[in-house]
């Protein structure tokens, strides 16, 4: 495979695995705050995925795959509130076990990499047309 | 004086930084892969010295080609680069300077090839 095309589909498993942790950290964000609905009942569960480095069998590139999204089953920190409908006996909600500046550093680390796949793809694009304009006649 | 293979010889540099580039932009999309071990490939010097520019077919089926691949990437060594604690040895900023420097070599290549073409043609044309 041509090492340039190569580059383009490194570049592009990159973005592709990377705009995935993204969305992945907005939906830990979005549900911040999602407790149970039925009393005693557990709240969101923050997920996390892990990346996976995958030689593609026709190409021979290593390209990055996400490998599994799942979810952690860490402790729940609670809050007194016994008026809440995931109220338990005790009066005690479960709170989602998500960390708001975890998310957000983990969100500008998947931008900066996104980023520098990006600047991956020009470059390539550079060299292609590059080659390309040799064989343009100038005079 | 031999002859200058300037046309093979640019052509073989242009396939090495391609090659190369396709090494960083495998680095650059692992930058985040645990245990990912930073790529290279070996010094254009290297190749020149090992495959002779004017190579002896014994075979008219021979083809003539440059052993560059990904499989000649080698992993860098630790030295002069800090392992994180996922074990990944890619360092970003690293990798964009290799990659700006591959880009301006390229530009530099195909200038060269511009240029003595055009002289070729305006020899040509004369």
């Amino acid at each position: 495979m041509d090492p340039l095309a190569a580059v383009l589909k490194i570049a592009g498993s990159g973005l592709e695995a990377q705009s995935t942790r993204l969305r992945v950290s907005s939906e830990n964000l979005a549900n911040a705050q999602s407790t149970g609905t039925t009393p005693g009942a557990d709240p969101y569960a923050r997920k996390t995925l892990t990346f996976e480095t995958e030689i593609d069998r026709l190409s021979d590139v290593p390209l990055l795959r996400v490998g599994h999204i799942g979810s952690t089953r860490g402790p729940f920190p609670i809050e007194y509130d016994p008026d809440h409908p995931a109220a338990n006996a005790d009066g005690y909600v479960k709170l989602p076990n998500v960390n708001m500046l975890v998310e957000m550093a983990d969100m500008r680390e998947a931008n900066r990499s996104y980023e520098a796949n990006l600047q991956m793809v020009k470059q390539a694009r550079q060299m292609i047309s590059m080659t390309i304009d040799l064989l343009r006649t100038s005079s | 004086m031999g002859p200058v293979y300037l046309f093979d010889l640019a052509a073989r540099h242009a396939q090495w930084l391609a090659v190369r580039q396709s090494a960083i932009a495998g680095n650059v999309a692992n930058a985040n892969t645990p245990s990912y071990q930073a790529k290279d490939v070996k010094p254009f010097e290297e190749i020149v010295d090992k495959t002779h520019l004017a190579m002896a077919a014994s075979d008219p089926r021979h083809i003539q080609t440059v052993a560059i691949d990904i499989a000649a990437a080698t992993g860098r060594g630790p030295s002069g680069r800090g392992l994180s604690p996922s074990g990944n040895s890619v360092s970003l900023e690293q990798e964009m300077i290799e990659a700006g420097e591959v880009s301006r070599d390229f530009a530099l290549n195909t200038s060269v090839v511009k240029s003595f073409h055009r002289m070729l043609m305006s020899c040509a044309r004369a």
